[in-house]
């Protein structure tokens, strides 16, 4: 174990050495988080949203509400229409309201709104807007009429307070049978989706790095040394492994905490983030190693990393959702371990799934895992018979 | 009989239909220098790395303190010091910080890794530039610090291959003297190298290489002896040196005449070559070469190389 943790010690000294290496672990994913969620959910001003209702006070009340809000709104006559205009994209939501919303607007109660959400990437989140302002309408249509109720001012006051505290908001019914995406991305905020997709994009581009810092040991003889002394292949990879796979779960808490500070990013149990990570970065260790054992140009291994890195995360979801894949491409997803990550990750934030969740995708991630490790290690030895 | 450091028995190895090793056996006492002297590419590298468990021969034997490699390798590596031809160290760490590290790899730790670790510092002369990252050092300095990291754990046998390619004179030399202070404290020291004046200096024994067998073996005496005490006489300059070789080759003094390759240069093994001189320029001039060079050397391992394989040991 000593000698495991020795190469692994190492391992991490070599990197923390190379100052740039810092830029790309610390600074770059957190900027990409930023950016990718100002894209995503930053101004929502202008999108479309298309309604329709019997016209009373609460279809106006509404209808105000998310013009407050920035939403360009389109009252409709019929529902069809709406169900046209998001179908079409012309709106990326579409609400209906029916009498008994209006009636249940009227006496305070809780009202139902019929949402449908289009399939663009920008529906979930005017869909949050939709929601958010409706529940604040119907919440402020029954504190009014707990108020009416009352005569003097301090029962009024009462009354406000009762209201503001037992009211129950607006409940609200997302039709949803053809439109899964929105589901997924039901309580998703605006930087959430871009933070995990960064993280394992980051990760394993990181962690791919040890190829050609292994090609540079296996060049300058160090290997070969390392070979030489009492010490195991089996040794030698766990240590190289090991030191990799810390540099990965220290870039990944590194990114959910200070994600979670600056933009509110919610990782559920840190635990489960952390236990998918950990196998998710022994995959990406294994695939470095396989890497730095078959190429002997350290150019050519950075090039591989890189590419076969960004790649992976972009068939494997870390730049377009796993969500707006045809199911066609989702199955060629799965080949990679990206996309058993972000659905391991996307469970665990957006359902607060715990380990039992997520034993699919931890299974799949550890036997990709073992796999290359075994690989890898193979491969080494045979690497030694080779001159460089 | 005193049990060798190191016993090789028949080892060969082949990479697809090359073989490379083929049959080479040694051996290493207490104390004892012996030499591996070859061109590049006689399977001297090929031949450490099998003797140092790096890489399983097709066939053959390896003991190291009378361990087997091949059923107790981690067990045999434990005598083993292994310093290699390239610069097998870490540059982004200090000197200290490299030697730490293949210290714990040795199994060493605590007071006694400090301890040694200082000792190697100072017997390599790198004591002031302990903390320095060693990508800083001088070739040389690395070199020293590559010999310092394989006699860290003080092994029963320290592998040394071609510990001094590129390196300045004087940092050679230092080298060189650290060596022969190793097996005058007992350590057993396998060297390998294609410079014939190492391995004159420093080797009581010397197996010579080529195509992957041990051509010769013995003490420098014993391999000058091979020759039959001729002396060896180059010439160099320029002509017909094809027509040069048939007509020195006619004089009964010269033994031999080989050219070297891709070099306008003719080496011969000459009987008693201070009174066969003046034949041999004469004839050469004779023949139409224009000489620029004559140079005429006592026997040695570079003539019982030519002697053995015709070719020099730079070829």
């Amino acid at each position: 174990m000593r000698t495991v943790l020795a190469i692994a010690w190492v391992e991490l000294r070599r990197f923390l050495a190379d100052r740039s290496n810092l830029f790309f672990v610390l600074i770059l994913p957190l900027a990409m988080v930023a950016v990718i969620g100002w894209q995503f959910g930053s101004d929502r001003s202008g999108a479309p949203v298309s309604v329709q209702g019997p016209g009373g006070a609460a279809t106006q009340a509404l209808v105000a509400g998310w013009e407050d809000a920035d939403l360009a709104v389109t009252v409709r006559t019929t529902p069809e229409l709406v169900q046209e205009d998001v179908s079409r994209g012309s709106a990326e939501v579409g609400v209906l309201l029916d009498a008994e919303a209006e009636a249940a607007y009227r006496d305070g109660i809780p009202m139902e709104l019929e949402i449908i959400s289009g399939s663009s990437s920008e529906a979930p989140a005017v869909a949050q807007v939709v929601r958010a302002q409706a529940e604040a309408v119907a919440t402020e249509a029954a504190q009014v009429g707990l108020l009416e109720t009352f005569g003097d001012e301090a029962e009024a006051r009462a009354a406000l307070d009762d209201a503001s505290t037992l009211v129950p908001p607006a409940q609200l019914l997302v039709q949803q049978p053809e439109d899964p995406v929105a589901v997924a991305f039901e309580g998703v905020e605006q930087f959430d989706t871009g933070a995990v997709a960064q993280l394992l994009l980051f990760v394993f581009l990181s962690t791919l790095n040890a190829a050609p810092a292994l090609i540079k040991a296996r060049r300058d003889g160090v290997v070969r040394r390392t070979m030489a002394a009492p010490v195991t292949t089996t040794q030698a990879m766990a240590g190289l492994t090991a030191g990799r796979v810390v540099i990965a779960l220290v870039q990944g808490a590194y990114i959910m905490l200070a994600s979670s500070l600056l933009f509110g990013v919610r990782w559920g149990s840190l635990g489960v983030a952390l236990l998918v990570l950990l196998v998710f970065g022994l995959v990406a260790a294994g695939v470095a190693m396989v890497i730095g054992v078959l190429v002997d140009s350290e150019g050519a291994a950075s090039g591989l990393a890189v590419g076969g890195g960004l790649v992976l995360g972009a068939v494997g979801g870390s730049m377009v959702p796993l969500e707006f894949y045809s199911d066609t491409l989702r199955q060629v997803a799965q080949l990679t371990p990206h996309a058993w990550a972000n659905d391991a990750m996307a469970e665990v934030q957006r359902q607060g799934a715990g380990i039992a969740d997520v034993l699919p995708q931890l299974g799949v991630l550890a036997a990709m895992a073992v796999g290359v490790l075994v690989l890898g290690s193979l491969l080494l030895r045979r690497s030694l018979a080779r001159a460089m | 009989m005193t049990t060798p450091v190191l016993q090789v028995d028949a080892l060969r190895r082949s990479f697809g239909p090359a073989t490379v090793v083929d049959g080479v056996s040694l051996r290493v006492d207490p104390g004892e220098t012996v030499g591996l002297l070859g061109p590049n590419g006689a399977g001297k590298t090929t031949t450490i790395s099998m003797i140092a468990g790096l890489l399983r021969p097709d066939d053959g034997s390896v003991r190291i303190q009378g361990v087997d490699m091949a059923k107790d390798p981690l067990a045999a590596k434990r005598h083993l010091g292994l310093v290699p031809q390239d610069l097998a160290i870490y540059p982004e760490l200090s000197a200290r910080s490299n030697l730490f590290f293949f210290g714990r790899l040795q199994g060493m730790r605590g007071t006694a890794l400090r301890r040694r670790v200082a000792e190697v510092l100072d017997v390599v002369g790198l004591t002031d530039r302990a903390t320095g990252a060693s990508k800083t050092f001088s070739g040389g300095m690395k070199r020293r610090l590559n010999i310092a990291i394989g006699l860290l754990h003080e092994p029963r046998l320290l592998i040394l291959d071609e510990p001094t390619v590129g390196v300045d004179p004087q940092s050679r030399n230092a080298i060189l003297e650290s060596v022969e202070a190793l097996s005058g404290e007992g350590m057993a020291v396998l060297y390998t190298t294609h410079y014939m004046e190492e391995a004159e200096r420093l080797c009581d024994r010397i197996g010579i290489m080529d195509a992957g067998r041990v051509i010769a073996e013995g003490t420098r005496d014993e391999l000058v002896e091979i020759t039959g005490g001729a002396d060896t006489v180059t010439l160099v300059g320029e002509g017909p040196l094809d027509e040069v070789e048939v007509a020195v080759a006619g004089i009964p003094a010269v033994r031999e005449v080989r050219r070297v390759a891709g070099e306008r240069r003719l080496v011969m093994m000459v009987q008693g070559a201070p009174q066969a001189i003046s034949a041999i320029v004469a004839t050469a001039t004779g023949a139409g070469m224009t000489l620029r060079d004559v140079e005429t050397s006592r026997p040695d391992l570079e003539s019982v190389f030519l002697h053995l394989t015709g070719k020099a040991l730079r070829d």
